[in-house]
C-alpha cells in the first residue's frame, strides 16, 4: 500500500467517526483508491536499467580495443547499435509501448555518449575532453525535445554537470557557458511539463552555483551566493501566490534556496578558512558572526516552513541544523569554553522562540476556514 | 502510417542523423589529419598506464611537454584556451620548443613547425623566471589492447619509444604510430 493510501485510509476513518463522509462515500474513495495502478510500474524501471546496462556491454566490448575487429569494423557496430535502438524506439512507440520505447531512446542516447569516448579512444584523440561531454549533453538534449522523451531529458542533465565541473576544474574559471546549456534543459522540463525534470534543473544548478564563490572576484566570494540564496528565499516567499499562479513551485524555490544560502555560509564558515594562507585565529569572530547568521537563516527557514506547510523545506533545514551543529562541535571556537558558550547562547535563542512560539499558539485563537 | 508515427519516425531519424553526423565528423576530421598532415617524430618520456574509463592506454609524456615560460611571446593565455609551440628541428634531428604565443605564428621555415597546445597551469607573473609550464598537445594518451600497456611502457623507460605524428596547418597534431627503437612498430590503419 503506498503511503499516500495509508494515510488516506486513516484519515477516511476519522472523517467517518465525525460524520462528515458517509458509509457510500467511504467506499467509493476506497474503490478508486483500489483501481488507481501505480505511475512506477517495475516493467519501465528494469527496461530502463536494461538499456543502460546494454550500453555498458557494448563500451566494454569495444573498449577492450580488440585488435581482431579493424576500426571500421567497430565503427559499423556502434552505428548499428545506435540506429537499433532508434529503430526499436520507433517500433515500440507504434505498438504503444511507449515506456519501453523510452528505454530504447535512453540506450541510444547511452550508446552515442559511449561512441564519442569509443571513437576518441581509436584514433588517440584528447583534445579538450569537456568537449566531449557537451557535445553528449547536447544529443541527449535534442532527443528530450523532439522525441519527445523525458528519460531522455534526466540524463542531459548528468553530462551537462559533469561539463560544468569539468571545465572549471581544468579553467578554474566561473564557466558561465553552463547557463546556456541549462537554461535550454530547463525551458524543456516545463515545455514537457514534467516536474521531476524541474527539480534535477533545480538540483543541477545548485551545484553550479554552489561552488561558483570559488571562482569569483578574489575566489572567496561564497558571500555572494549565500545572498543570492537569501533573497531568493525571500522573494519565494513573498512572490509565493504570484509564482504559484503560474506554476507550483515557489514551495521548491523556497527550499532549493535555502540550501543555497546555507551552502554558502558553511562554505564561508568552515571551508574558506582552509585556503586562508594566514594560520592565525584572527576568524574567530568572524566564525561567530557567521554561525549566528547561519542560525537565524535556519530558523526563520523553519518558521516560514511551517507556516506555509513546506515539508521539504523543513526537513533540509533541519539537516542543515544539523550539519552545522556537528562542524561547530568539530571545529570549536579557539577553546572548548568558548565553544561551550557559543552553544549556551544559542540554546538560550532557540528556547526563547520556542515559548515565544508557545505563547503566541496558545494565544491565537483557531482559523477560521474560509470557503 | 498515422501523423503521430510520422512524427515518431521523422524526430527519431533527426537524432539518430545528428549523432551520426557527429560521430562521422570525428572520424572524418581524425582521418583528415592523419593522411594529410606533416609528419614529424617525438621522443617519448613515460609516465604510468591505465584509464578508469577507458581500459589500457600508455600515457606518453615529451621533452617538448615542459616548456620554460620565458619562450612566451605576447599576452599569456587563458587558462586552458589553445595557444601555439614553435618547435625547432635540432641537429640530432629531434624537435625543442622554441617560443609561444597566443595567437597563430606564421612559421614557414621547414625546420619549424606549430603545434596547438593547452594547459591547466596558472602563469607564473614574471616572464624573465626559468619556471615551466607543463603543455597537452592531445596526443598523450595511446590506448593499446589489453595486457600491451607495460610492455610500451617498459620500452619507454629505456628510451626507446617515439611517436610518429602527423600535424595540420592549424597545429592540431594527431598519433600515427609508434617508433620503437627508430623503427615504425605501431602504425595506426586510418579504418
Amino acid at each position: 500500500m503506498s503511503w499516500y493510501r495509508h494515510r488516506v485510509e486513516r484519515d477516511l476513518a476519522r472523517w467517518q467517526t465525525a460524520g462528515w463522509v458517509s458509509e457510500a462515500g467511504a467506499s467509493a474513495i476506497r474503490a478508486e483508491l483500489a483501481t488507481r495502478r501505480s505511475a512506477l510500474g517495475v516493467a519501465p524501471i528494469f527496461a530502463m536499467l536494461g538499456a543502460v546496462l546494454f550500453g555498458c556491454a557494448v563500451m566494454s566490448f569495444v573498449a577492450a580495443h580488440w585488435t581482431a575487429m579493424s576500426k571500421l569494423a567497430r565503427l559499423a557496430l556502434l552505428l548499428a547499435c545506435l540506429w537499433g535502438c532508434y529503430g526499436a524506439a520507433f517500433s515500440l512507440f507504434r505498438r504503444q509501448l511507449s515506456a519501453f520505447a523510452q528505454a530504447a531512446v535512453l540506450g541510444g542516447i547511452a550508446l552515442y555518449g559511449a561512441s564519442i569516448m569509443l571513437i576518441a579512444q581509436m584514433y588517440h584523440m584528447e583534445g579538450n575532453p569537456p568537449d566531449a561531454v557537451l557535445m553528449w549533453a547536447l544529443g541527449a538534449l535534442l532527443a528530450a525535445v523532439l522525441v519527445p522523451s523525458r528519460p531522455a531529458l534526466a540524463a542531459s542533465f548528468v553530462p551537462g554537470v559533469a561539463w560544468a565541473v569539468w571545465e572549471r576544474a581544468l579553467a578554474g574559471v566561473a564557466h558561465w557557458e553552463f547557463l546556456a546549456l541549462w537554461a535550454a534543459a530547463a525551458i524543456a522540463a516545463a515545455w514537457l511539463g514534467w516536474r521531476p525534470g524541474l527539480h534535477l534543473a533545480a538540483i543541477s544548478l545548485v551545484i553550479w552555483l554552489v561552488p561558483l564563490g570559488f571562482f569569483l572576484l578574489d575566489h572567496h566570494a561564497h558571500w555572494i551566493i549565500a545572498a543570492i540564496g537569501a533573497l531568493t528565499a525571500v522573494g519565494a516567499a513573498a512572490a509565493g501566490p504570484a509564482i504559484d499562479r503560474r506554476i507550483a513551485a515557489s514551495a521548491a524555490l523556497f527550499a532549493y534556496a535555502i540550501v543555497v544560502a546555507f551552502a554558502g555560509l558553511y562554505l564561508l564558515a568552515f571551508v574558506d578558512p582552509l585556503f586562508e594562507r594566514a594560520t592565525d585565529k584572527s576568524w574567530t569572530p568572524q566564525l561567530v558572526l557567521l554561525s549566528f547568521l547561519t542560525l537565524v537563516l535556519l530558523l526563520a527557514a523553519m518558521l516560514w516552513a511551517v507556516t506555509s506547510n513546506n515539508r521539504g523545506a523543513l526537513w533540509l533545514a533541519y539537516g542543515g541544523f544539523a550539519l552545522e551543529v556537528f562542524s561547530l562541535y568539530v571545529k570549536t571556537f579557539g577553546t572548548l569554553l568558548n565553544t561551550s558558550l557559543f552553544f549556551f547562547i544559542a540554546a538560550l535563542m532557540v528556547s526563547v522562540l520556542a515559548w515565544t512560539a508557545y505563547q503566541l499558539h496558545r494565544r491565537s485563537p483557531p482559523a477560521e476556514i474560509t470557503a | 502510417m498515422t501523423a503521430t508515427a510520422a512524427r515518431i519516425i521523422l524526430s527519431l531519424a533527426i537524432v539518430g542523423l545528428t549523432e551520426t553526423a557527429v560521430l562521422a565528423y570525428m572520424v572524418i576530421d581524425r582521418v583528415r589529419l592523419l593522411s594529410s598532415g606533416r609528419e614529424i617524430t617525438l621522443p617519448v618520456v613515460p609516465v604510468d598506464p591505465r584509464d578508469l574509463f577507458r581500459r589500457e592506454y600508455a600515457r606518453l609524456s615529451y621533452e617538448v611537454g615542459t616548456v620554460p615560460v620565458r619562450l612566451l611571446e605576447g599576452p599569456r593565455p587563458r587558462t586552458n584556451a589553445a595557444f601555439y609551440v614553435v618547435l625547432q628541428k635540432t641537429p640530432d634531428g629531434s624537435w625543442q620548443a622554441a617560443k609561444m604565443t597566443r595567437a597563430f605564428p606564421r612559421e614557414p621555415s621547414p625546420d619549424r613547425i606549430v603545434l596547438k597546445a593547452r594547459t591547466t597551469y596558472a602563469w607564473p607573473g614574471s616572464g624573465s623566471s626559468e619556471t615551466a609550464v607543463r603543455l597537452r598537445y592531445g596526443i598523450e594518451s595511446y590506448f593499446v589492447p589489453e595486457g600491451e600497456g607495460r610492455k610500451l611502457e617498459a620500452l619507454a623507460r629505456e628510451k626507446k619509444l617515439a611517436t610518429l605524428l602527423a600535424v595540420d596547418g592549424e597545429g592540431n597534431a594527431a598519433i600515427k604510430g609508434l617508433v620503437v627503437d627508430g623503427a615504425l612498430q605501431y602504425e595506426e590503419p586510418l579504418f
